[in-house]
């Protein structure tokens, strides 16, 4: 596992997603057939494929399905026994993968077979398919089994329209640890200073730092960290109207604002605004950040690369009264 | 494939070591080897003609990681460049075709990964038939395990070989100590199972009269070609590489011997198959880097494979060799490259 | 040395949602359809390149994997470009490159998005909460580009209307505003200001494929070919001090390497019309800057004068455009087969009368990918 030997935690994100998979004729008739407890083959030429596929796998040129119902019952042709199930599996308990050719196709079909042990598996042993009572027309409403523990007729479910969309939902976590100048950035942040990194070739200070200045193509150390001011002008901001999707949160309208700060080259970005009206937001604008409380601070919201976050550690930025900075020096900071 | 083909030759490679968990960002390892290559060969960035890298957004879990990977690569001023979403030996071939059309003399390849982040298992089940195979989170380990099981039923191995393949790439270690490890995915031990790791590798291309203007050994690459087989396991011979065959004909493989190979053998059994694919015997050395069960940098593994060779062949270890690159569970796409040293 | 390369097949889905479709099903529709186009099937195919945006957005790892057979590409070499927005006009130009290096005779090219599936705005902040999408992105720059050239602010609601009256001529196209109107566009819910929601793309799904071919074969097609008489592909980093992401270098020299290699030099002149990748609205007059088409401060006054209108001296987004269709992946490789239709001659109600020369262009990421090609009628067209 990633370590963090400089007092973060390692950071953790999960990409999670219901995708929705609309199946066309072929599949959605094969999970139709799933769904009402059967297995469908499709028939090409001289073969019967299970699943079915809409084209010639040889030529690819189109195929209608010609259905035709295979199995329950099958042989397995490979397999492999799954001693550490991941989280993505159809058991949680040690199970085989196999090929299984169901009876009347003339092709294997990847799926699992709950066997109990790897003792019971064999290439050329008899399976049979075991359904799920609740079923909606997924891969995952069936399984296999050994023969020898019984074939047994799919529970029956209220039929319903043709399968036409199949769901999957992903879940993904990815740990890793922060970069050691993003530590030292967020580690700063906790204490109420902004650290940027300032170019041994150009003296240019970038904020956040990336670990080097791409523009010179040269790596960049602690030795280079420099801190910046709490202070600065606004080079850039868009007025966000939400739109819904999976996980969003936000509602109402606000502002994301660049603001270059003080002793700085380079703006930092994706800064929230929300006290100050849009009609009195713009681009020049001198703001000075006000710091939550150092027990409040959180940087959960900062990963390894988007400099969104500063909400959790700034509580708000006020116009500082002075006047607007010129809005010509700061086209280049329109990021 | 026309005869008349402009060579085109390696002049320099990097590698970054292949770290467990890398803990800067992506781009870093790029710049590392951009780096490296740019002093090795005293070009300077804006003399390069085209650019091209392979990496993945799922394999760190962020969309558009390339974007970030551009800061290692280098893009300013604007430079001519592409990206695959693939390993970066794939890379390598769209730049030695670009090569060919004459306009262009030099091209910078790289492949790049940070696979330590994420659950390359739960990850690499997103590649499977989104219908039937990604809902069982059907991982490239089990489907090697199935292929494993298929090459011991058709009696072209034995577990034996497998463990005699990891044992080459394990110094200190021997296939008759590794037989007696648990399985771990049966028929594959824990061994068999190359480790995803953190890297990159990258390499400068060179075609026409610039070859002999910079300095180093140039290996040129005279043929590299890549072939897709079924995605559904049920239709293939699982214990053969039709795919790999047809790869190293167009690449022309059996033209000459070939000294040294380096092979994307990622489950062990897998050398089995694409020793026979390709036609090696014994006179041929397989993985003396010690291949990617040694390390795995992912989406850098196969480019990383044409820069073993290439090292082989410019320190005079090797006349002629063979990179093979592989993508997609059991062997689904391969490609092969042929190296030979200078003439 | 780069042997010519042409457009023989063209081949597009609808860009409405679809449903009754699977991902295979919709790649395959647009890829048999350029085939049928160029009188071939899968067997006569060499390679495969496909192209999309980000695999979030389907949740498909590698798609040439579980899309080989569906293709035709068992047995063959199948590829797959990201280059983010601009990805479809690279597939394009990396299908070309191999056709050119003399290597391979006819390669079919494919590109698609099935938004349907998942999300883009999810899948573009990574997974997040409070992701803020390409317009605001962008919405700065549109800012600062009106702010330099004194642009008014009509200009924006203009081609929103513009690109949608197009669309209502391509049967194609996803949005289908019968009665769009600038007061319609202002009326729409701003978005990021100063975007309308009219302004914007929409969310679509959908594929385009082409089939390239070398000389020789291309003659003998039984369609008239588009040849492909330059390309160029330019990218620079997404933020650094000092970059002007209004009017990005690597824009302008994508154009002076496209514009050089085809031997044009008065481009709005010699070129009879253009695809632009234009998402947002007033991405058009800045494309006509950033790609030399107009001088800078020029470009809105073009839009303004009605010369990119259909029928106009430089039609921009004769199809409907992006504002009109966004199948992500595939848009960019729209607007280079939506160029080839022009000088094909068989843009059926959006053709350009009399197109010879034509523009396809696609961008990506913060402004800074960039990938165009120029077709012609002719092989070498020679500009006078």
């Amino acid at each position: 596992m990633p370590q963090s030997g400089t007092g973060l935690p390692p950071m953790r994100t999960t990409l999670e997603y219901p995708y929705t998979r609309t199946t066309g004729p072929v599949m959605g008739g094969f999970l139709t057939g799933v769904r009402d407890g059967l297995l469908l083959g499709g028939r090409i030429g001289e073969r019967v494929l299970c699943p079915p596929l809409e084209y010639d796998p040889d030529t690819g040129m189109p195929a209608d399905l010609d259905p035709v119902e295979v199995g329950p019952g099958g042989a397995v042709s490979s397999w492999t026994w799954v001693r550490e199930p991941t989280e993505a599996h159809p058991f949680q308990h040690p199970f085989a993968f196999a090929l299984v050719v169901p009876d009347g196709a003339t092709s294997g079909f990847l799926h699992a077979v709950d066997a109990g042990s790897p003792e019971r598996m064999s290439t050329g042993m008899r399976v049979t398919a075991r359904f799920r009572e609740q079923r909606s027309g997924t891969v995952t409403d069936f399984w296999f089994v050994p023969e020898e523990d019984g074939v047994r007729p799919a529970p029956p479910v209220e039929g319903g329209d043709p399968v036409t969309l199949t769901e999957l939902p992903i879940s993904l976590t990815y740990v890793e640890p922060y970069h050691p100048h993003r530590v030292r950035f967020l580690n700063g942040l906790l204490e109420g200073v902004i650290t940027g990194q300032r170019s041994p070739v150009t003296g240019k200070v970038h904020v956040p730092g990336r670990g080097y200045d791409h523009l010179e193509r040269t790596l960049m150390t602690e030795e280079h960290d420099v801190a910046v001011a709490d202070r600065g002008t606004v080079s850039s901001f868009t007025e966000i109207t939400p739109v819904r999707y999976h996980g969003q949160k936000e509602t109402e309208p606000y502002i994301r604002a660049s603001i270059l700060l003080d002793g700085s080259d380079s703006p930092i970005t994706g800064v929230d605004i929300r006290t100050i009206p849009l009609s009195e937001f713009r681009v020049g604008l001198r703001l000075q950040a006000v710091w939550k409380p150092a027990a409040e601070r959180d940087i959960g919201a900062f990963d390894n690369r988007s400099t969104g976050g500063w909400e959790g550690v700034i509580e708000r930025w006020e116009p500082t009264g002075e006047p607007d900075a010129d809005t010509r020096a700061l086209e280049e900071h329109a990021f | 494939m026309s005869p008349n083909f402009r060579p085109v030759a390696v002049v320099a490679t990097s590698l970054t070591p292949v770290h467990e968990s890398f803990e800067g960002p992506e781009a870093a390892l790029v710049m590392t080897c951009v780096n490296e290559l740019l002093e090795t060969t005293g070009l300077r960035r804006e003399e390069i003609g085209f650019t091209i890298a392979g990496s993945c957004d799922y394999l760190g879990g962020t969309p558009f990681s390339f974007v970030m990977n551009l800061e290692g690569v280098g893009a300013w001023p604007p430079v001519y460049e592409s990206h695959l979403e693939m390993d970066g030996a794939w890379a390598l071939f769209e730049a030695w075709l670009r090569l060919q059309c004459g306009d262009v003399d030099t091209a910078l390849v790289v492949g790049s990964g940070r696979a330590s982040a994420g659950r390359t298992r739960e990850v690499f089940a997103l590649q499977t038939d989104p219908y039937t195979m990604a809902p069982l989170g059907a991982d490239p380990v089990s489907l090697a395990g199935l292929q494993a099981r298929a090459l011991l039923d058709s009696g072209k191995a034995t577990e034996a070989d497998f463990a005699a393949s990891a044992a080459r790439a394990l110094p200190g270690t021997s296939a008759a100590a590794l037989l007696k490890a648990d399985y771990w995915c049966d028929p594959l031990r824990a061994h068999d199972i190359a480790a995803p790791g953190d890297g990159a590798a990258a390499l400068i291309l060179v075609a026409g009269d610039r070859v002999r203007e910079l300095p180093g050994t140039p290996v040129w690459i005279t043929g590299m070609d890549h072939r897709i087989e079924s995605h559904h396991l049920g239709l293939r011979d699982l214990t053969a590489s039709p795919s790999t065959e047809l790869a190293a004909k167009g690449a022309g493989a059996h033209d000459g011997p070939i000294d040294v190979a380096e092979l994307m053998v990622v489950h062990s059994p897998e050398e089995t198959i694409l020793r026979a694919a390709l036609g090696l015997d014994e006179t041929t050395s397989v993985n003396p880097s010690g291949g990617p069960l040694a390390g795995n940098p992912v989406m850098a593994t196969g480019l990383a494979r044409v820069v073993e060779v290439a090292r082989r062949i410019a320190a005079g270890e090797a006349r002629r060799g063979l990179a093979h690159a592989s993508s997609g569970p059991c062997l689904q796409q391969n490609l092969v490259a042929v190296l030979e040293g200078d003439r | 040395m780069a042997r010519p390369c042409a457009v023989v097949g063209i081949g597009q889905t609808d860009y409405r949602r679809r449903l009754e479709v699977s991902l295979e099903g919709l790649v395959r529709w647009a890829a048999l359809e350029a085939l049928s186009d160029a009188g071939l099937t899968f067997a006569d195919i060499d390679a495969i390149v496909i192209g999309k945006a980000p695999d979030l957005l389907e949740g498909v790892m590698m798609p040439e994997l579980s899309l080989a057979d569906a293709l035709g590409a068992v047995g063959k070499p199948i590829h797959r470009v990201h280059t983010a927005g601009s990805v479809g006009a690279a597939t394009a130009i990396s299908g070309v490159t191999m056709v050119e290096s003399g290597r391979y005779d006819r390669v079919l090219v494919v590109c698609y998005e099935k938004q349907s599936e998942g999300n883009a705005t999810w899948a573009l902040s990574g997974g997040k909460s409070g992701g803020q999408g390409a317009g605001g992105t962008f919405a700065p720059w549109i800012r600062s580009y009106i702010r330099r050239s004194g642009a008014p602010e009509h200009i924006g609601w203009q081609v929103a209307v513009k690109d949608r009256k197009n669309a209502l001529r391509n049967p194609h196209a996803h949005l289908r505003i019968p009665d769009i109107s600038v007061e319609k566009v202002k009326q729409s819910p701003m978005l990021w200001e100063p975007l309308h929601f009219l302004e914007s793309c929409p969310s679509s799904d959908g594929a385009a494929a082409v089939v390239l071919a070398s000389e020789d074969l291309a003659r003998k097609g039984p369609a008239e070919p588009a040849w492909v008489i330059a390309h160029a592909k330019r990218s620079e980093y997404a933020s650094f001090p000092g970059r002007d992401p209004v009017r990005p270098r690597a824009g302008v020299e994508c154009a002076e390497a496209l514009y050089r290699r085809a031997g044009v030099t008065d481009p709005l002149r010699q070129i009879d019309c253009a695809e632009l990748y234009v998402p947002f609205s007033w991405y058009e007059p800045m494309w006509l800057e950033g790609h030399l088409l107009a001088a800078p401060g020029e470009g809105w006054k073009l839009t303004d004068s009605g010369a990119t209108e259909l029928g106009g001296s430089f039609p921009v987004n004769p199809s409907g455009g992006v504002l009109s269709s966004n199948p992500i992946g595939a848009s960019g490789l729209v607007r280079c087969l939506e160029a080839a239709r022009q000088v094909r001659g068989t843009a059926g109600e959006h053709q350009v009368e009399g197109a010879k020369v034509a523009l396809g262009h696609a961008y990506g990421g913060a402004a800074q990918y960039f990938a165009m090609w120029l077709v012609s009628s002719e092989l070498q067209p020679g500009f006078g």
